[in-house]
């Protein structure tokens, strides 16, 4: 079994920054990320861009390079294509990789799970066709793939960035459809004044809606009611706005309302966690320097609460910094000095947060399922109608709801449902998600075939591995 | 419609989609793959039988689960092409039934 | 909150003890620390099993088994309980003399619901099971449910009769004080004048209050469960010799149990798991079983399970007290009894004629004579 003095999972900006900070600090420094290359989501075969021309991505795509270059030069032990299916808090992580079941053992560990979207339980949204704006990002950076003629409906910087970029190729795009409400801009406009501190970033954000805007396609704002229509596909979307229905011809629907914590992780490590009343979900319960209630356990990037790739960069760093204390490698005195410009950073950095928060803050009409029919768990096919029966049976708490009615129990391990099933009890119990609660998650992280963990040996007993370091 | 813009510089390979010898670029994911020639349903609904499709590419959502050379809960999404690799569309439901054993 | 009788613990067998009281017109509050079904009643494997039990267990078992049959009519609920059997399964010659040697100790004891299986029969019962296997026994009284819904169930049929349920309240203190029983909770106070104890892996703190010292200890076997397979095995599958323990239920995902054991946490009210012993069962279970070589474990999991050093339950009443009653320490097999021993604990409460022999279940059989 290898050991090492800090093993990250996830190689995303948060866990690049950090590996390299503790590589080039002298840690041994292990990097476990299901990606072939290291990028995360955010800079995705940004190496290699399947793409002709891959700038019109934007700068802050191709920036990702510089981030990619330093880790490749750092002395890193990356296991590429891995795939961490247990991380205990005993610094232990099972991990499959190249057609092995490997194991591996360190005295810290960093996880940078990362961010995935929030769920828009629409009518219709399990049809086929009907994908995420962050699905559009990825096949498009990935495999340079686009799709003519599609609908992009929802909120946030996400949406209005694969839209633009959609623009730039000269992908045929049928409409945007925003559902941002106008009392959202009315709340955020209260927090202006001190976001505009960060003048460059609201005008990236500005230059972006105004590229959408001179285009010229379709774009409907204050879009409510939202529908995905088709019988077997999807065939179009269908919502109201200003008072009219509207109905648009589209075989692809991407949707997209903001991102939050993938907390399977955090979550299957029993690590504390807390709700954001801000962002509207759960994330794990950090100091400044992402450790967690489990001290040689850390979290950064947006796994560890959304902050966005710049953050990621920062926290990840943080972490490091903290980690390379916990090794006896930097005094607290240091440890303070060097992270003083990043923590000043991060504050800076806040109120511009804030403001985007509250922006694009899903309205719970999109949060939670609002008919009946509609599926809350797309692998169990759980309705609303059968949530509620299954409360209405007693099942109180997202367990027992989830042992009474199979919602949470496939494949995606809550993944989909866990935000709405609490949100939902929420509302039914008229109580805070705080005393709501989360599923009880565990290993492994994902489908584990039967083959990869009959190929797992223990073969040497960790206890006398941990007392040989 | 889903189109590639990809230059054809790439290395191809093949594989077969259920049942369709499909040309393909070394790098790309089994997912694209699908989407780029027309096999877009990845798997059925495990209860009504629907037809379902990649719906966030990245690996958390378990929609795009299809069988690789008999292997089910295979995410396309994250598996790369290889040559002679066979994917088909997932058809496990409840009312599945198992061939009758090889004895 | 005042009642006749107090039932700790909302397992199987506190809730089942609370609908059997109830039904009968006595007035009941349950407490549960966590919800009813958070811990081994709602996570264990969902046997339902006769076949194989401790000759001292049959009698109670037989019943429950009886009770099993009808028990979704008689609680109107869907327990998911379904009658496919059970086959225990021999690898070669000795496992069979095993079996038959069970066989002549059954029958001596006047019971025939076990029965022995040629390989013909294994493999036409078992069409995916290894050919090389030899035979097995069999009882086609046994199936499975789904755990959390049986006890959910029993919860809800109690609560129909009255019974008033306490989730989330956590037991602080238990005392006699003159005819009551009186109990602070962490949220609230109690009263009443019989209490039941049937608090699982807690038991032997609920016990000691009550007066009574036990030997119980606790473990955390482990289970883990497949994505949908498409089905091949109908009856629930164990080994003589084997740690091969596995149902496929009808929604085609495969249950793989086994024995093998974790770690259990019972003060942080958790468990961990011991992957090298889950890898193990993966072995065996394919080796078994070639088709699971194509499985996808999607969750794995352990509870927390009260076991007496014999393996066999405490039921029956309290040795140092009056009016105090226990249902405990089932050791990972209680789930079938749980119909069964809330009649027994109403009977027991009520004074009422009780038809089962509970010498070997009594509480006190661990106490040390006197030096």
């Amino acid at each position: 079994m290898q050991a090492f003095d800090c093993a990250i999972v996830g190689a995303g900006p948060a866990g690049m920054s950090a590996a390299i900070e503790l590589a080039n600090a002298g840690a041994r420094v292990a990097v476990l990320d299901r990606g072939q290359k290291p990028g995360g989501q955010i800079y995705r075969s940004v190496s290699e861009s399947p793409l002709p021309d891959a700038n019109v991505l934007g700068p802050d795509y191709t920036a990702g390079a510089e981030l990619l270059t330093a880790f490749s030069r750092a002395d890193i032990t990356h296991f590429a294509g891995a795939d961490a299916w247990h991380l205990g808090d005993d610094g232990r992580i099972l991990f499959s990789h190249l057609g092995e079941t490997c194991e591996l053992h360190c005295r810290e560990m960093l996880v940078c799970p990362g961010a995935m979207e929030r769920p828009m339980p629409i009518p219709g949204w399990t049809l086929p066709g009907v994908m995420t704006a962050g699905a559009a990002q990825v096949m498009l950076k990935s495999d340079a793939m686009v799709s003519d003629g599609a609908v992009f409906a929802g909120s946030g910087p996400l949406l209005y960035l694969i839209v633009a970029q959609y623009l730039r190729l000269g992908v045929p795009v049928a409409a945007l459809v925003d559902t941002t409400p106008r009392q959202n801009y009315l709340n955020a406009a209260l927090m202006l004044p001190r976001a505009l501190r960060r003048t460059e970033l609201l005008k990236k954000g500005l230059t972006l809606l105004a590229e959408i805007k001179r285009s010229g396609i379709p774009v409907y704002r204050f879009a409510e009611g939202l529908k995905v229509l088709g019988e077997e596909n999807a065939t179009g979307l269908q919502f109201t706005t200003k008072g009219q229905t509207h109905e648009i011809a589209a075989d692809t629907v991407f949707l997209h309302q903001g991102v939050q914590p993938n907390l399977n992780m955090t979550r299957a490590m029993d690590l504390e966690h807390r709700w954001n009343l801000k962002q509207l979900c759960w994330q794990v319960v950090t100091d400044p320097f992402g450790q967690t209630s489990v001290p040689h356990v850390s979290a950064a990037g947006d796994g560890a609460g959304i902050f966005g790739a710049d953050g990621a960069l920062i926290t990840g760093r943080l972490a490091a910094l903290n980690i390379l204390h916990r090794l006896g490698r930097l005094t607290l005195a240091e440890r303070d000095r060097q992270a003083a410009p990043d923590l000043a950073q991060i504050t800076a950095m806040a109120p511009f947060r804030a403001f985007i928060d509250r922006l694009y803050r899903p309205t719970d009409a999109l949060r939670l399922p609002q008919e009946l029919s509609t599926l809350v768990c797309r692998c169990e096919e759980q309705t609303l109608a059968d949530l509620r029966a299954g409360f209405d049976r007693g099942a109180r708490d997202p367990n027992a709801l989830k042992s009474l009615t199979r919602c949470g129990m496939g494949p995606c391990q809550g993944r989909q449902c866990g935000h709405m099933v609490a949100g939902l009890l929420s509302e039914w119990r008229d109580e805070r998600p705080e005393t709501i609660g989360y599923y009880r998650l565990r290993s492994p992280q994902r489908l584990l075939t039967l083959k990869e963990l009959s190929r797992y040996q223990a073969a040497s007993a960790p206890a006398q591995t941990e007392a040989a370091q | 419609m889903f189109r590639s813009l990809r230059p054809k510089t790439a290395p191809e390979i093949t594989l077969s989609i259920n049942g369709h010898d499909i040309i393909a670029t070394a790098g790309q994911s089994v997912w694209s793959a699908m989407a780029l020639n027309g096999q877009t349903v990845t798997r059925r609904a495990a209860l009504s039988g629907e037809d379902r499709s990649a719906y966030c590419t990245m690996g958390v959502c378990f929609e795009c689960m299809v069988e690789i050379d008999g292997v089910p809960n295979q995410q396309a999404c994250m598996r790369q092409v290889s040559d002679g690799m066979k994917v088909s569309t997932q058809n496990i439901t409840e009312s599945s039934e198992a061939t009758n054993a090889g004895l | 909150m005042k009642a006749d009788v107090l039932v700790i613990g909302g397992g199987i067998q506190g809730c089942a003890t609370a609908y059997h009281l109830a039904r009968r017109g006595t007035s009941v509050i349950l407490l549960e620390k966590d919800y009813t079904g958070r811990h081994a009643s709602g996570v264990n494997a969902g046997g339902v099993r006769l076949l194989g039990r401790d000759v001292a267990e049959v009698p109670l078992s037989k019943a429950s088994m009886e009770m099993w049959q009808t028990l979704d009519e008689e609680l109107d609920a869907d327990t998911g309980f379904r009658r496919n059997s059970v086959i225990n399964i021999a690898v070669d010659e000795g496992d069979m003399a095993t079996l038959r040697a069970r066989e002549g100790k059954m029958q001596a004891a006047g019971y025939t619901h076990e029965r022995i299986i040629d390989r013909a029969e294994l493999l036409d019962r078992l069409p995916h099971v290894n050919p090389d296997c030899v035979g097995g026994a069999t009882s086609d009284l046994d199936g499975y449910a789904i755990p959390y819904k049986a006890t959910s169930a029993f919860r809800l049929a109690a609560e129909r009769h009255g019974a008033q349920v306490v989730d989330g309240e956590e037991l602080i203190t238990l005392r006699r004080v003159g005819q009551s029983w009186l109990v602070q909770g962490a949220r609230q106070r109690y009263e009443a004048n019989s209490v039941v104890n049937c608090a699982g892996a807690w038991a032997d703190r609920v016990a000691m209050m009550i007066g009574d010292n036990v030997p119980l200890s606790h473990a955390a076997p482990m289970l883990m469960i497949t994505a949908r397979m498409p089905h091949f095995a109908r009856p629930v599958v164990g080994a003589v010799s084997r740690q091969l323990s596995f149902k496929q239920f009808e929604n085609g995902t495969v249950l793989i149990g086994g024995g093998a054991k974790g770690f259990a946490d019972r003060s942080n009210n958790r468990t961990r798991l011991d992957y090298a012993k889950l890898a193990n069962a993966a072995r065996i279970t394919a080796e078994f079983f070639p088709i699971m070589a194509r499985a996808s474990i999607n969750r794995m999991w352990a509870g927390l399970e009260a076991y007496m050093p014999d393996n066999l339950p405490v039921i029956g009443a309290a040795e140092n007290a009056d009016r105090a009653f226990h249902a405990f320490g089932f050791s990972a097999h209680g789930f079938q009894m749980g119909p069964v021993t809330g009649q027994i604990m109403a009977d027991l409460v009520l004074g009422e004629q009780n038809r089962f022999d509970l010498t070997p279940f009594r509480i006190n059989r661990y106490d040390r004579k006197v030096l």
